[in-house]
C-alpha cells in the first residue's frame, strides 16, 4: 500500500547518518534507499512509496519509507 | 638514626611449646564444643556442618596461601637491570660490559644519562639471561642483577585514547575490571557486520555469518557494526586507540543490516536462532522498527530458553515506548544517555525501556574505532544513538555472566538491581536507571566467597601491600590472616541468615576485634618509639600486652567483657552498634586463632586451662554476636 508524504530531507547524524523525510505532518521517516538525487539537506519533497514494516534498521527514527517515486515542490 | 630495634615476636610460646602440637591436640576435641555451645540455639547437625564447611575453607585457604607465587614473581620484563659495583672502576666496567655483549650477544646500555654515577645498565633479556647472568662470574662484580619490570598503573588501560571515552567512567568500569573482563563469554553482534579493524586485532572471535550476502564471513560494509561491536570488546590496553568493556569476551559477527542500513525481520530472525545454536551468551541488536513479527517473537524465545540473554536498543525517534525488538518479552530495552547523565533527545522512553546506558549527544559521542563507509578506511568515529548505549548493557552482561551467574533472568535482574536509581523518572526514561558495571559484578559475585573477594577485602581495608606479603615474616602471617578470615566468615554466615548492611564501619570493627592493622607492628619510624605503632597494630584482645611488648594475653582484655561492654553501650545507636557488633565478631576470631596457636593467658599460664578460657570466651562472643544481630534485624 502505498503513501504520499510531502516534507523536507534531512540528515540525521545518528550512527553514521541516515536519510530522513521530515512530513509536514510532524513525522520523520527513514528513507531506505534513497536515490542519490533525494540525498540533498533541505529538499523539500513529495515522496510516494511503501511503509516496509518488516524491515528494521540502525537508525530507529521512524516508519522506513521505501521510495517508489518524487517531485520536487 | 634507625632504631635498631627487633620487631617482636607476637605469637612464639613463651614457654617454648610446640605452637602446632597445641592446635593439633585441640582440633582433635573440636567438635565437641562445637556441638555442646551451640545446643540452645542450633542443632548438633547444622552446628557440625558448618564446622565441616569452616574448616574445609581453611584447608582450601591455607593452600591457596601456600601456593600463592607473591607479587615479586609476577611482573613483566623484557629487560634486566646490571647495577655494577662502584669500586670497580670505569676501566673495568668497560671491560665487563664488552665481555657480556660478546658472550651473550646483547648490547648492555646505560638505562639514562643519569645512571653513570651509579653504573646501572640495561639489557634487553628474558628470564633465561636473568638466570644466565646470576650464576655467572658477573654477579661479584654487580650489587645486583634485576629484572626491570614494567609498572602500570592498575585499572587505566594503556590505550592512548581513553580519556576520551567518558562513557566507559560513567558506567564505572574500571571497577568491574579488577574482577572480571568477560573472558569466557561470547556476545553476538546483529547488526551490520564488524571489520576486523586494527584495534580489533587481540578481540577473540567466534565463527558467524552474513545473512545479507549469505556467507560465512560477515565484514561490515556500513561502519555500525564495528563501532557497536568496540564498545563490547575492543581491544584494550593493546597501546592504540580506543577500550571495550568486555574486552576478553569473544565477538560473534552477525551481518543482517545491508550497506545502506536497513534489514529484514526474516534475516534478523534467523540471525537470533543462529546465536542461540552457536553458543553465543548474550545478544545485542542495535536496531529497530516498528513492526511486529511472530517469527522474530519465538526467534528472542528460543534464544532465551536456550539462556541467552538478548539486549536491544530502545530505537531514536524521540517518542514514548520502545520499538521492536526492544519492545519485546525476555528482551532488555536500552534508553540513551548523554555525558550529562541526562537522557538524550532523540531516545526513546517509556515502554519497553529497562535501563539507561550512555549513548551520547551533541555534548559528547560514544568513540570506537570503525570504518568508513565511503572509503573503507579505518577510522576513529564518534557516534550517537541507543545503538551505541545497547552495546554498554550487553558488555556488562557478559561481564556478569563472566563471574558465575548463568541464567538470562538472574542476569537480567542482576543488570537492572544493580544500576542506579533515578528517583525522579515520571515517565520511565531510564528504566531501572543507570548502568553500573562495577555494581552488578559485586552483586553477581555476593554470595559466592572467593579468594579474590577475600583479597580484596583485605586491600580494600588496608591490609594488603605488596611489602606486607614480602616482608610480612616478623610478624607471624598465618595466624593474623586467620584471624581476619575467620572474622570474615562468621559475618558472612551471620549475614547469610540476617542481611544487614556491610558498611565502613562494621568493616573498621571486625579488623579491631580480630588483628588490627597488623602490618604497623613491622614499622619502624626514625627517632618515635614503637609502641604507639605496635599498639594500632595490635587487636583490641592483643592491647594488654602491647605496650609492653609482651605476647600474653591480658585476661581483661582478651574476653567477652570489652565486647559486652561496648554491645551493651552502644545497641541503642544506629550505627555504633554495628561497629559493637563487628567488634565482638573479630574478638570471637581473635581469641579462638590464639587459643591454637599461642594461648598465653597472664595468671592462667599456657596450657588447657588458658585454651579453655580462650574457646569459651570467642563463643561468648560470637553468640553475644549472633543475638545482636538477630535482635536487630528482627526488630528493624
Amino acid at each position: 500500500m502505498s503513501i504520499t508524504v510531502k516534507g523536507e530531507i534531512e540528515r540525521k547524524g545518528l550512527g553514521p547518518g541516515t536519510w530522513a523525510l521530515v512530513g509536514e505532518d510532524g513525522e520523520t521517516y527513514e528513507l531506505k534507499d534513497a536515490p542519490s538525487e533525494l540525498k540533498k539537506a533541505g529538499l523539500k519533497v513529495s515522496v510516494k512509496g511503501e511503509v516496509r514494516k518488516d524491515v528494521m534498521t540502525f537508525a530507529m527514527i521512524g516508519p522506513v519509507l521505501e521510495v517508489q517515486s518524487f517531485e520536487e515542490l | 638514626m634507625i632504631e635498631q630495634q627487633p620487631p617482636p615476636k607476637t605469637t612464639k610460646d613463651p614457654l617454648g611449646r610446640d605452637p602446632q602440637a597445641a592446635a593439633r591436640k585441640t582440633g582433635a576435641d573440636g567438635e565437641n564444643w562445637v556441638i555442646v555451645v551451640n545446643k540452645p540455639s542450633l542443632n548438633g547437625r547444622s552446628a557440625m556442618k558448618k564446622f565441616f564447611l569452616l574448616c574445609l575453607f581453611l584447608i582450601g585457604f591455607g593452600w591457596a596461601i601456600s601456593n600463592f607465587p607473591g607479587l615479586a614473581t609476577q611482573g613483566t620484563y623484557d629487560s634486566i637491570v646490571l647495577d655494577f659495583r662502584e669500586d670497580l672502576g670505569a676501566a673495568e666496567i668497560a671491560k665487563e660490559v664488552n665481555a657480556i655483549a660478546q658472550q651473550y650477544q646483547v648490547a648492555p646500555q646505560l638505562n639514562s644519562e643519569f645512571s653513570a654515577g651509579d653504573n646501572v645498565y640495561v639489557v634487553k633479556g628474558d628470564r633465561t639471561l636473568l638466570n644466565a647472568l646470576k650464576k655467572s662470574n658477573l654477579a661479584k662484580d654487580t650489587e645486583y642483577i634485576e629484572p626491570n619490570y614494567v609498572y602500570s598503573a592498575f585499572g587505566i588501560p594503556n590505550d592512548p585514547m581513553y580519556t576520551k571515552q567518558w562513557n566507559l567512567r560513567s558506567i564505572n568500569v574500571e571497577s568491574a575490571w579488577n574482577e572480571t573482563k568477560g573472558s569466557g563469554t561470547t556476545v553476538a553482534i546483529i547488526d551490520s557486520g564488524i571489520t576486523p579493524v586494527a584495534d580489533l586485532k587481540e578481540t577473540k572471535f567466534v565463527p558467524g555469518y552474513d545473512f545479507v550476502n549469505n556467507r560465512a564471513e560477515a565484514y561490515d560494509d556500513h561502519g555500525h557494526g564495528t563501532h557497536v561491536a568496540g564498545t563490547v570488546a575492543q581491544s584494550t590496553n593493546n597501546n592504540y586507540g580506543v577500550a571495550g568493556i568486555a574486552y576478553e569476551a569473544a565477538l560473534m559477527p552477525l551481518k543482517v543490516l545491508s550497506a545502506s542500513g536497513g534489514g529484514t525481520v526474516s534475516d534478523i530472525a534467523e540471525a537470533i536462532k543462529f546465536a542461540a545454536d552457536n553458543g553465543a551468551d548474550v545478544i545485542n541488536m542495535s536496531l529497530g522498527g516498528s513492526g511486529e513479527s511472530q517469527l522474530m517473537s519465538e526467534a528472542i524465545d528460543y534464544a532465551h530458553s536456550k539462556g541467552v540473554v538478548i539486549i536491544a536498543a530502545a530505537g531514536n525517534s524521540g517518542e514514548s515506548s520502545a520499538s521492536y525488538p526492544a519492545r519485546y518479552p525476555h528482551v532488555i530495552g536500552v534508553s540513551a544517555l548523554g555525558p550529562d547523565d541526562e537522557k538524550a533527545s532523540y531516545s526513546n522512553f517509556g515502554a519497553g525501556v529497562d535501563i539507561a546506558a550512555p549513548g551520547g549527544s551533541e555534548m559528547g559521542k560514544i568513540l570506537q574505532s570503525t570504518i568508513d563507509p565511503e572509503t573503507g578506511a579505518e577510522v576513529f568515529e564518534g557516534y550517537e544513538g541507543t545503538s551505541m548505549a545497547s552495546p554498554h548493557v550487553a558488555a556488562v552482561a557478559a561481564l556478569v555472566k563472566a563471574s558465575g551467574i548463568t541464567e538470562p533472568d538472574s542476569i537480567r535482574s542482576i543488570l537492572l538491581q544493580s544500576s542506579r536509581t533515578v528517583t525522579e523518572d515520571p515517565l520511565n526514561h531510564f528504566g531501572s536507571g543507570h548502568l553500573d558495571a562495577a555494581a552488578a559484578v559485586q552483586l553477581a559475585q555476593r554470595g559466592q566467597i572467593n579468594f579474590r573477594d577475600f583479597f580484596r577485602w583485605l586491600r580494600d581495608n588496608g591490609y594488603l601491600s605488596p611489602r606486607f606479603w614480602i616482608d610480612g615474616g616478623a610478624v607471624a602471617l598465618l595466624p593474623k590472616v586467620a584471624m581476619v578470615l575467620g572474622s570474615y566468615l562468621l559475618a558472612f554466615f551471620m549475614r547469610n541468615y540476617f542481611p544487614f548492611a556491610w558498611t565502613w564501619g562494621f568493616s573498621g570493627g571486625l579488623i579491631a576485634g580480630s588483628s588490627g592493622f597488623f602490618g604497623l607492628r613491622n614499622l619502624f619510624v626514625f627517632d618515635l618509639p614503637q609502641w604507639p605503632l605496635r599498639v594500632m597494630g595490635s587487636s583490641i584482645p592483643e592491647l594488654g600486652g602491647a605496650i609492653n611488648g609482651s605476647s600474653m594475653l591480658n585476661p581483661f582484655f582478651a574476653s567477652v567483657l570489652i565486647p559486652g561492654i561496648l554491645i551493651a553501650l552502644l545497641l541503642g545507636h544506629r550505627q555504633w552498634k554495628w561497629i559493637a557488633i563487628a567488634i565482638s565478631i573479630g574478638f570471637a576470631s581473635s581469641l579462638a586463632v590464639n587459643a591454637f596457636v599461642s594461648p598465653a593467658v597472664w595468671g592462667l599460664g599456657s596450657g588447657l586451662l588458658a585454651q579453655t578460657f580462650l574457646i569459651v570466651n570467642a563463643l561468648l562472643c560470637f553468640g553475644l554476636a549472633r543475638l545482636a544481630i538477630k535482635t536487630e534485624v528482627q526488630s528493624a
